[in-house]
């Protein structure tokens, strides 16, 4: 009978452990879920941080920066580094015989459409966190402006997307374009929505610099008239910014991009970099840093890749005017030049590479590469992306446009008083080209001249010679993997 | 292998003995019972009477006394794994016997989910090879042994790098997801079986359908492979075995490149039609020669060797084996940057400590390491480097120290000195073990309990030393991938901590005379925790990998990265089987099996699975005819399960880290979003196969035919199919889509009569598959995978209607001769010229665009095929091992097209140059406007080959004369692996199995080639 006692034990001893019904419910141990967060204040901030982290992106993980889009496709720079196959596709781009499958298109398609995202989720999930409103609606308003931001991205660049106002549910991810027009319309209503919540930059506290403004929202408003040619709603928007008070020109043009330059008064919308995050290459690898520095940094013993060269007909520019303009010295490194505490620019001291001209406004200084980690992916200067001379000078276009030629002479006579040069008295087809070379001149290498070609009609007379074909190039190509994603949902545009 | 057969039998034995003593009284027996094979006494064999109680075992010289036996009483002896010998017993005083061993092949126990059963007995449809088919190949990882031996079993290379895993599917690939097999090592279910010595391995079973793997429920889908490693016997003396070898492994193709002078003509040519000058060095191709051949230099001989020690035995209570085991293998690319090191040890043991109790344990720990340099990548592994790094740049400069080439740039940098560069070092501890109580309560019901662990600890050290390939390092003229200024250390650690408890009760009885039930009920618990954690700087001053510790890198602390984290999945089962049997002859087998799994949301937790399987052996009815000595139909229907999908899956998690600064200080905010996004409908997918066989076994159990036909449905299959970027997320994990596998399988074999001096066996599998996805879900979109940088686009497209990751791509239509050719046909891009590929217009809209793709390949074989043949004589033996595929494309992205500028293989020569001059190759041009290198059928290859996988002639030395040194078996042998490969691939290996994605298969980027091996071994045993 022990025997069977033991048995018995035996046999009902491994019953008696039976499963706790919690042993299959595990959730994550690390992170959150989105079940558990948007719950207070401090979430709804995490929230909007992450959508500003996403204008950081700029190699995801091919490059896409600004300044390749602005510059680099206009004539006043060229590819550069280390040869033509160097990043093949953009010199393929700039010579518009665009590849409609470059990696490089794809990066800025996904860069934006990720930030639309996460301005979505933080329109969607914040509302319902209980909050100091005041915080609450700024927070919804900045995320507005980022949407809009991505929006005018992809709007300049491919010419109508689709259009993604919520969090997409797996079945609503394959969206046909919408037109040019109601993308407009949509970053139209997004600003003048984020315009009304979001303070003055003088009224945000000290910890919050780099925050959007209401000036930022009104600046890029205008920008998006502009684009459209609605001259008078552009006017509307720059003249309240002008009129706000917030925002001045730096007496001395030489420090706004120096590291003391950075969020200065005449910093309207400037994207936050820094060069001590330790982050590593990739988008969301925690990188706060900036490769503009690098990739435009000359070769050789200045430790860059020598990209964004500056063209003569650039440099040319300068000396339009039968002098030479005190911005060039600020814009472009020519040979000879000092640069910082790198050594003297020779051919070299470069790389032999061969390129007379290299641009200046991203350069940093030895002693300001990172103090840590890898210094190539952790650059530390801002991308000024609006300043205020560039809203004195659209405010001087829509003016001239909506034949005001006289309060258009006044503000571009402000962007040059300030390097103290002539005041402009022309009129007519001179006004408007002095405010032309004067965009060229003031906002140099600072990736909007492309943009301004196209959007003032400009582009075939002057990219023609490029390659530039009117009608086809005033737009990129639609990514080809996220065509064969869509099966055909996605329309290539006209030419490609 | 059965070649050893050279017997009497003992029947013959018995009648001869039988006429010498006859008696009429009850009389006592005595004798001895020995091995036909070895004469060795038999210790513990059974002598019953027939029909009464009476009996005895052997003792442990084999001898026995009988007594109490009348003449005309049949006697039986028996002994596990033996022949029974059935005599009339006439009155001897002594009768010794000999018994063979019993390798016929229906007799054989077959391993089954939580028991075992004779393969007569079998209803599912169940493979098997066992140990002297596994170690009959030197085999590196036992996934190698199953290659080719089984049908329905198709094993392929991820890489021939050393300690690569193999893909293995069962009947196909069952899903767009984690199509791998559940591997289950003695009961223990394992991730992986890296960690096995092959010579532990006593034998592996394959559940195939569905019936025979519902017992596993939800993780059964894609079959399963169930390991049994070796245990010794009771009551025999302890058997000492070493075996060893030594190889020199080889590449066994290069592929023919461009020489230099090639190289530059090809370049002059691809300037000037782009409108650039040709580059004024190349102004004379002949003056530059051979140049370097980059393939050379980065492959080499590599030995590879294996020294193995086992010792097995057991007493009259116990059975015990202790083995051991060192492997080391470098890599023919690579060498030792790429070595494959082993340690193993196990222990299993089992003891009767009571009547009723028996207890035991299996433990085995493995120490891996892994110095992997980077293979399969189309972006930097050495061999795609090599293959496109053009041939007119030295490897080393002038004064010994590495070049760069001055006209590839960005990935393509000097492979020999990336492959220096290289510091990359995997190092896993592992232990799998289990102990076991198993008690019978009373005749026939028994229970078990077995607890079992299967920790891994595995670390990645990586060292990215400062170097720089610049003419003049002040100037630092080298491209960003030939120069790393500022050095890094990384350190990650994981941690598997897997423990599963499982108990079961099984009962056998009969009803009657004729009715047999074996029934068994069980419960599983099993909880899978991951933890992992690492951390990297940089800045190290040394420069050497024996110092590269984060500890001594001199970059602030505050430049340290670290992370460390968890995840966890459980799964909670119940489960149960009914085998019933009528006289033997037929057959039914019902299972059911619960499993909850906390890998799906609250919703969807629970999931049950079904089978039910009978056979019938139809020969049964007396009708043994000399030449069918056993025929037997099978028929199986069953359901089973896939949770192949990563944790937590359901639900989405909030990242943080997304930060941003802000402020005058540049302070770090955080930012928290979710970068995927949830699925809280998550479930398992359900594969659902019925299966129908016929086993025969003919002259006289010599020879054996099994032949199956299945049909295997997958539905609700998990996937996250890439996305649209407008998601803004990485793609969620879905249950979209259904596909369909159908098959035939084909295994016979033969063997030699035993008596004959000339033992041979033959063997074949033959498994023909036909895939095809039968839906995809809402929206129907089809899936678009594969994605190579030389067109920058994606390969392999599932879709309704066509199997699983076929190409997808342009049809190529010849060459544009003219300019009115161009004019005359769609239009393709405003560059197009004389000497570009022709595309179809095949939606004949006048404009080639994405439309105009269609399926231009499979990369899944319709057959795959294994034959081997085995020969013995006199103490020689030869084996040849045969493997192969028929009807599967390969898609070669091994030339970076992307580049214009990289080296081409010979086939470039044939260019166009003008009308009529190719009408296959087109023209060279720098920009290729008319993308050339778009996805085509051009770089669509058959990829079918027939393989000599292994060829080997031993010669076992004359057992007389070694038992003077008292040496029980010495072997020797030579072999070769991969000796002959007949196949029309042109790349470097047409073995590919998947490499990344499920979705990527049969695509070429640069696949490090399996080696040829000579090696030469011992096998010894006292």
């Amino acid at each position: 009978m022990k025997k069977h006692i033991y048995k018995i034990l035996f046999l009902t001893t491994p019953f008696l452990f039976s499963c706790g019904k919690d042993f299959l419910d595990k959730k994550p141990i690390i992170g959150v879920t989105s079940d558990n967060f948007y719950k207070t204040e401090e979430d709804a901030i995490a929230a909007i941080n992450a959508a500003y982290a996403a204008l950081q992106f700029e190699l995801s993980p091919a490059g896409h920066f600004r300044w390749f889009w602005g510059d680099i496709m206009s004539d006043d720079s060229e590819k550069g580094g280390s040869g033509d196959n160097d990043v093949v596709e953009l010199y393929q781009l700039e010579h518009f015989q665009g590849p409609v499958n470059t990696d490089l298109l794809d990066a800025e398609w996904n860069a934006d459409y990720e930030g639309i995202y996460r301005a979505n989720v933080v329109l969607e999930k914040v509302p319902s966190i209980e909050m100091d409103e005041a915080l609450k609606a700024r927070i919804l308003a900045e995320a507005k402006f980022i949407r809009a931001w991505f929006y005018y991205n992809l709007n300049t660049m491919f010419g109508g997307t689709p259009l993604v106002d919520k969090v997409l549910a797996p079945s609503e991810y394959n969206l046909p374009r919408a037109d040019a027009a109601t993308i407009w319309a949509f970053i139209e209503k997004d600003l003048q929505e984020a315009i009304i919540d979001l303070p003055l930059k003088s009224q945000y506290s000290q910890k919050d610099l780099g925050r959007i403004t209401k000036g930022a929202a009104r600046s890029l408003l205008a920008k998006a008239f502009l684009y459209q040619r609605k001259y008078a709603d552009a006017l509307v928007q720059t003249q309240e910014v002008i009129h706000s008070g917030e925002y001045s020109l730096v007496p001395d043009y030489g420090t706004i991009f120096t590291q003391a330059g950075e969020n200065n008064s005449e910093s309207v919308f400037e994207i936050q970099y820094m060069n001590a995050s330790g982050g590593n290459w990739g988008k969301n690898a925690a990188n706060e840093g900036t490769f503009t520095n690098v990739f435009t940094r000359a070769r050789g013993q200045f430790a860059g890749y020598g990209f964004n060269i500056p063209t003569q007909d650039f440099v040319d520019e300068f000396f339009k005017e039968g002098f030479e303009d005190p911005r060039l010295k600020y814009t472009v490194f020519r040979l000879g030049d000092q640069m910082g505490d790198r050594g003297i620019f020779t051919l070299a001291n470069a790389g032999d590479v061969g390129y007379i001209y290299h641009p200046r406004k991203y350069f940093s200084n030895l002693s300001e590469d990172a103090p840590f980690g890898d210094p190539n992916p952790n650059g530390g200067s801002n991308d000024r992306v609006i300043r205020y001379s560039d809203v004195l000078l659209m405010d001087a276009e829509a003016a001239f446009q909506t034949g005001n030629e006289d309060a258009a002479r006044a503000s571009v006579n402000i962007v040059r008083k300030r390097v103290n040069i002539a005041e402009v008295t022309a009129s007519g087809q001179q006004l408007i080209d002095a405010i032309y070379h004067e965009r060229r001149v003031e906002l140099g290498l600072e990736g909007h001249h492309f943009f301004d070609l196209v959007r003032t009609g400009r582009a075939a007379k002057e990219l023609g010679p490029l390659g530039f074909k009117e009608g086809i190039n005033e737009v990129f190509p639609i990514p080809n993997s996220q065509i064969v994603l869509s099966n055909g949902v996605l329309k290539q545009n006209p030419g490609y | 292998m059965p070649y050893s057969k050279n017997t009497i039998t003992s029947t013959l034995l018995a009648f001869i003995l039988m006429i010498f003593c006859y008696s009429m009284e009850a009389q006592t027996v005595s004798g001895r019972v020995t091995s036909s094979e070895s004469n060795e006494p038999l210790v513990g064999a059974s002598i019953r009477i027939q029909n009464t109680n009476q009996g005895t075992v052997t003792d442990a010289d084999g001898t026995y006394v009988l007594s109490g036996v009348q003449p005309g009483d049949s006697l039986i002896y028996s002994y596990i794994g033996c022949i029974e010998v059935r005599l009339s017993y006439q009155g001897q005083s002594q009768l010794n016997i000999q018994l063979s061993s019993d390798d016929r092949l229906l007799d054989e126990m077959i391993v089954v989910g939580y028991g075992s059963q004779k393969r007569s007995s079998i209803t599912g449809a169940v493979s098997m090879i066992k140990s002297d088919e596994i170690t009959s190949t030197p085999a590196l990882r036992i996934e190698q042994a199953l290659q080719g031996r089984m049908a329905g079993v198709q094993v392929s290379q991820s890489s021939g790098a050393p300690g690569a895993p193999l893909t293995v599917r069962i009947r196909g690939t069952g899903t767009i997801n984690n199509s791998d097999p559940l591997y289950i090592v003695d009961g223990v279910p394992v991730g992986g079986l890296d960690f096995l010595n092959p010579s532990d391995i006593e034998s592996v079973n394959v559940l195939k359908d569905a019936a025979s793997a519902a017992i596993y429920g939800a993780r059964g889908s894609n079959g399963v492979v169930l390991i049994k490693t070796f245990n010794g016997k009771r009551n025999q003396e302890g058997i000492v075995q070493y075996n060893a070898y030594y190889g020199i492994q080889n590449a066994w193709k290069k592929p023919r490149l461009l020489n230099a002078r090639e190289y530059a003509i090809l370049s002059n040519e691809a300037h000037i039609a782009a409108g650039a000058a040709p580059l004024p060095e190349f102004a004379n191709p002949d003056a530059l020669g051979e140049g370097t051949d980059w393939v050379s230099a980065i492959m080499q001989s590599a030995p590879i060797y294996d020294h193995q020690l086992s010792i097995s035995g057991g007493s009259e209570k116990s059975t015990y084996v202790i083995s051991g085991n060192y492997f080391n293998q470098e890599g023919i690319i690579g060498g030792k940057k790429a070595t494959f090191d082993r340690i193993t040890a196990r222990i299993n043991t089992t003891h009767q400590v009571k009547k009723w109790l028996l207890l035991g344990n299996t433990l085995n720990y493995t120490w891996l390491n892994r110095d992997g340099i980077t293979d399969n990548s189309e972006f930097n592994s050495p061999l795609i480097r090599a293959l496109n790094i053009d041939p007119v740049t030295p490897i080393r400069k002038a004064n010994g120290t590495f070049a760069y080439s001055p006209y590839t740039d960005t990935d393509i940098a000097n492979p020999v000195n990336a492959i220096e560069q290289t510091f990359d070092s995997w190092t896993t501890n592992r232990v799998v073990g289990s102990v076991f109580a198993e008690a019978e309560l009373f005749k026939g019901l028994k229970a078990r309990s077995t607890y079992s662990i299967d920790n891994t600890f595995a670390n990645q050290r990586r060292f990215y030393p400062k170097f720089d390939l610049s003419v003049d390092p002040v100037l630092s003229d080298a491209p960003a991938t030939e120069k790393n200024l500022v050095n890094s250390v990384g350190f990650n650690a994981n941690k598997w901590s897997n423990w599963q408890w499982e108990n079961t009760l099984t009962y056998i009885f009969t009803i009657g005379k004729d009715h047999h039930l074996n029934a068994l009920a069980g419960t599983s618990a099993l909880l899978n925790r991951h933890y992992y954690n690492g951390g990297a700087n940089t800045n190290l001053p040394s420069n050497k990998w024996e110092d590269a510790y984060i500890s001594n890198t001199i970059d602030p602390i505050a430049s340290q990265s670290s992370y460390e984290g968890a995840d966890e999945s459980a799964l909670n089962s119940y489960f149960g089987r009914i085998n019933y049997d009528f006289k033997d002859t037929y057959f039914f087998t019902a299972t059911m099996r619960a499993d909850g799994s906390s890998r799906f949301g609250a919703n969807n937790r629970w999931g049950y699975f079904p089978s039910f399987s009978g056979s019938w052996i139809f020969t049964n009815d007396g009708l043994l005819d000399n030449w069918l000595a056993l025929g037997k139909l099978r028929l199986s229907w069953g359901q089973n399960g896939n949770d192949n999908i990563g944790n937590y899956g359901y639900t989405s998690v909030i990242s943080s880290g997304q930060n941003y600064v802000f402020g005058p200080g540049e302070v770090i905010t955080n930012g928290s979003v979710a970068l995927g996004a949830s699925n809280p409908d998550l479930k398992w997918e359900t594969s659902t196969q019925t299966n129908i066989g016929l086993d025969l076994d003919l002259l006289s159990g010599r020879m054996q035919v099994i032949t199956d036909y299945f049909v295997k449905k997958t539905s609700n299959m998990l996937y996250a199919i890439p996305v649209l970027s407008t998601s803004g997320t990485a793609a969620p994990v879905q249950n979209i889509a259904s596909a369909i596998n159908k098959g035939w399988e084909l295994a016979a074999y033969l063997k030699s009569r035993p008596t004959s001096a000339l033992q041979y066996n033959i063997g074949g599998n033959l498994t023909f598959i036909h895939n095809e996805v039968t839906d995809l879900g809402t929206g129907g979109e089809p899936i678009n995978t594969g994605r190579i940088q030389s067109a920058n686009s994606t390969v392999a497209r599932t879709d309704v209607g066509h199997p699983l990751a076929s190409f997808y791509g342009y049809v190529t239509d010849g060459i544009f001769q003219t300019q009115d050719e161009v004019a005359n046909h769609a239009f393709q891009s405003e560059g197009t010229s004389p000497g570009d590929i022709r595309f179809k217009d095949l939606n004949q809209d006048g404009v080639i665009d994405v439309n105009d793709r269609t399926y231009i390949g499979n990369p899944i074989p319709k057959i795959t095929y294994g034959l081997s043949g085995n020969a013995a004589y006199r103490g020689f033996d030869l084996s040849l091992f045969w493997q192969g595929t028929y009807g599967n494309d390969i898609y070669n992205g091994s030339v970076r097209y992307d580049f214009t500028y990289v080296n081409r293989p010979q086939s470039a020569l044939e260019r166009w140059t003008g009308p009529g001059t190719s009408n296959t190759q087109p023209r060279v041009s720098l920009n290729d406007p008319n993308q050339n290198a778009r996805v085509s059928d051009r770089f669509v290859e058959d990829g079918s080959y027939l393989r000599l996988k292994n060829i080997q002639l031993g010669y076992t030395l004359p057992s007389k004369l070694m038992q003077k040194v008292a040496i029980r078996e010495l072997r020797l042998y030579i072999s070769a692996q991969n000796l002959l490969t007949f196949t029309g691939y042109s790349g470097m290996d047409p073995e590919i199995g998947v490499v990344g994605s499920p979705l990527e298969l049969g695509i070429d980027k640069g696949f490090y080639p399996q080696s040829r091996i000579w090696m030469a071994g011992v096998n010894l045993k006292f």
